[in-house]
């Protein structure tokens, strides 16, 4: 008996015949039981499709709450009488202070402008003698004085209100602070209900492969008769469990998209109301590309498990 | 080639199934393993095939002491030995073609080669017009030829037939014998347990006589 193994290809050549055949032998398993394929898929697709949508809804809330107001801002209504100029000459020395990054000034006659587009009440505004609107200095402050320490902010607010030309200051930041606060929480909620999600396909896609090893225990037994190792008993499992996570990550993406393109347009017309241009984006390839990856990876491990829990407690006879 | 040194068995339940039994087979040589029912004769085989391991004493395979042989090593020395099974053991969703063709492709050998080797393995046991047929589509002693073709397919050092005869009538089983004769004659140990006395007398080879152990 020749004691050493002498393969008539290489080691890398007999790799590669061995996840060629494990590939065409795990699709073709699939497509052959094509009615519990699609069970599985669906199962996997709908909890998958739950997470990414989540995931959606937040990214695009998110890109309402970063629009133009990425950096919260102050704004100082200035007092009437005060002139365009002089309100100009506040900003610009207003701008040289180290705390703030930048000033903007919005003169009377453009919040005007403004105004009437947005509320469309221009006819009621031309029965008063004058503009009633005061110039508006837009402060935006340095970021490190932001980043989580509201209390500067205040600081710099009733500084800011000691100006003899500022009437009133208003800070533009709660808002944001309170709907970001609302979407860490959204956040949080969405990646427990990811987990959960994604440890119930680990647990579909495991229990498939068990089934289907229960189904070809007989040729698992030959095979370890005649020779196979468990990486080639286990690999057509794997890819099974690869496929169904793939597979049913696609599905997902189609859910979702088809989700979302009902949405595009009643959100728009939504938007439209609120003179906003917002509109609904999509996954992005980014995510696109982790969900695939991610419900391929779990379909791995799921199949992992269910292989190795049979190959540990299986004994020849 | 074979060689049990002072080898007993003894299951979990406490059965003993093999006490003491010491053996030494050559390579090339092939021998009938007989006795009762019970006398350990699958035991025995099961041993060499490393299907199980002894409770007691040494078998060495090759030069080999089969009890220092890893885990991960053990699929690699199966490949060099060859077992038929009195209930075939062939899958049933497979083709004959198939069915033979699953030690080569477990080995990771090439398309062509597999299909050189597999027709040559099905005209030793003169199946070759069978190859496309499954299992369930054949006799008895066919489909003990067929095990018999997946067993020597990737040419075996050690063949090892665990009653191989047992449900055929006595031509078959004659015949079956001398197919394998002929894989003895091209080099390979051969071992086969059987308590068909009369097919083992006309055979003319080596008897190994088992007793059962007394409890």
């Amino acid at each position: 008996m020749s004691a050493t193994y002498k393969p008539e290809n290489s080691r890398v050549a007999t790799r590669i015949t061995h996840h060629k055949e494990a590939i065409n032998y795990s699709l073709t398993r699939l497509w052959q039981s094509q009615a519990s394929t699609w069970i599985t898929l669906a199962a996997i697709a709908i909890a998958l499709s739950l997470p990414a949508s989540l995931h959606l809804f937040l990214k695009n809330l998110k890109s309402l709450t970063d629009d133009k107001r990425e950096v919260p801002t102050v704004s100082l209504f200035i007092k009437q009488g005060i002139t365009e100029q002089q309100a100009r000459d506040r900003g610009e020395l207003l701008a040289e202070l180290t705390e703030i990054d930048k000033v903007v000034l919005i003169p009377k006659s453009e919040a005007l402008e403004q105004f009437r587009k947005v509320t469309g009440i221009a006819e009621t505004l031309e029965t008063l003698d004058e503009n009633p609107l005061p110039h508006v200095l837009v402060v935006t402050p340095r970021m490190n004085l932001i980043s989580g320490d509201t209390i500067n902010m205040q600081k710099l607010a009733n500084k800011l209100e000691n100006y003899p030309e500022v009437d009133l200051v208003q800070m533009d930041i709660e808002w944001v602070q309170r709907l970001r606060a609302i979407l860490r929480i959204v956040e949080r909620t969405i990646m427990v209900i990811s987990i959960l999600l994604a440890l119930t396909v680990l647990l579909v896609i495991g229990n498939t492969i068990r089934l289907d090893i229960q189904n070809r225990k007989e040729e698992i037994e030959v095979s370890k008769l005649i020779g196979a190792t468990s990486a080639y008993i286990r690999r057509p499992f794997i890819y099974s469990g690869i496929w169904y996570g793939l597979f049913g990550g696609i599905l997902s993406l189609v859910i979702v998209h088809i989700a979302l393109f009902s949405l595009i347009s009643p959100v728009n017309e939504l938007a439209s109301l609120y003179a906003s241009d917002f509109s609904i984006s999509g996954l992005g390839i980014k995510m696109t590309l982790y969900i695939l990856l991610g419900s391929s990876l779990l379909g791995m491990i799921g199949a992992w498990l269910a292989v190795g829990r049979h190959l540990k407690t299986t004994t020849l006879t | 080639m074979i060689e049990f040194k002072a080898v007993s068995k003894q299951y979990p339940t406490g059965q003993l199934a093999l006490y003491n039994v010491n053996l030494s087979m050559q390579q090339g040589e092939m021998a009938f393993l007989t006795g009762h029912s019970g006398a350990g004769k699958s035991t025995l085989l099961k041993l060499i095939a490393l299907l199980d391991s002894p409770t007691e004493g040494t078998v060495t395979i090759a030069g080999q002491d089969t009890h220092y042989i890893k885990q991960r090593k053990i699929p690699d020395f199966r490949r060099n030995i060859g077992v038929i099974f009195q209930d075939h053991h062939l899958l049933k969703d497979r083709t004959v073609f198939e069915n033979i063709a699953l030690p080569l492709k477990i080995e990771g050998m090439r398309p062509h080669d597999i299909k050189r080797r597999v027709r040559a393995a099905l005209d030793k046991v003169d199946l070759l017009k069978k190859e496309k047929e499954y299992p369930q589509m054949l006799s008895a002693g066919e489909k003990q030829r067929v095990g018999i073709a997946r067993a020597v397919v990737n040419k075996p050092s050690i063949i090892l037939a665990d009653e191989p005869t047992g449900n055929l009538d006595p031509d078959l089983a004659l015949d079956i014998m001398h197919t394998f004769k002929q894989f003895n004659e091209y080099g390979s140990t051969v071992l086969i347990a059987s308590h068909d006395h009369s097919l083992i007398k006309e055979m003319k080879k080596r008897i190994i006589v088992l007793r059962k152990v007394k409890q």
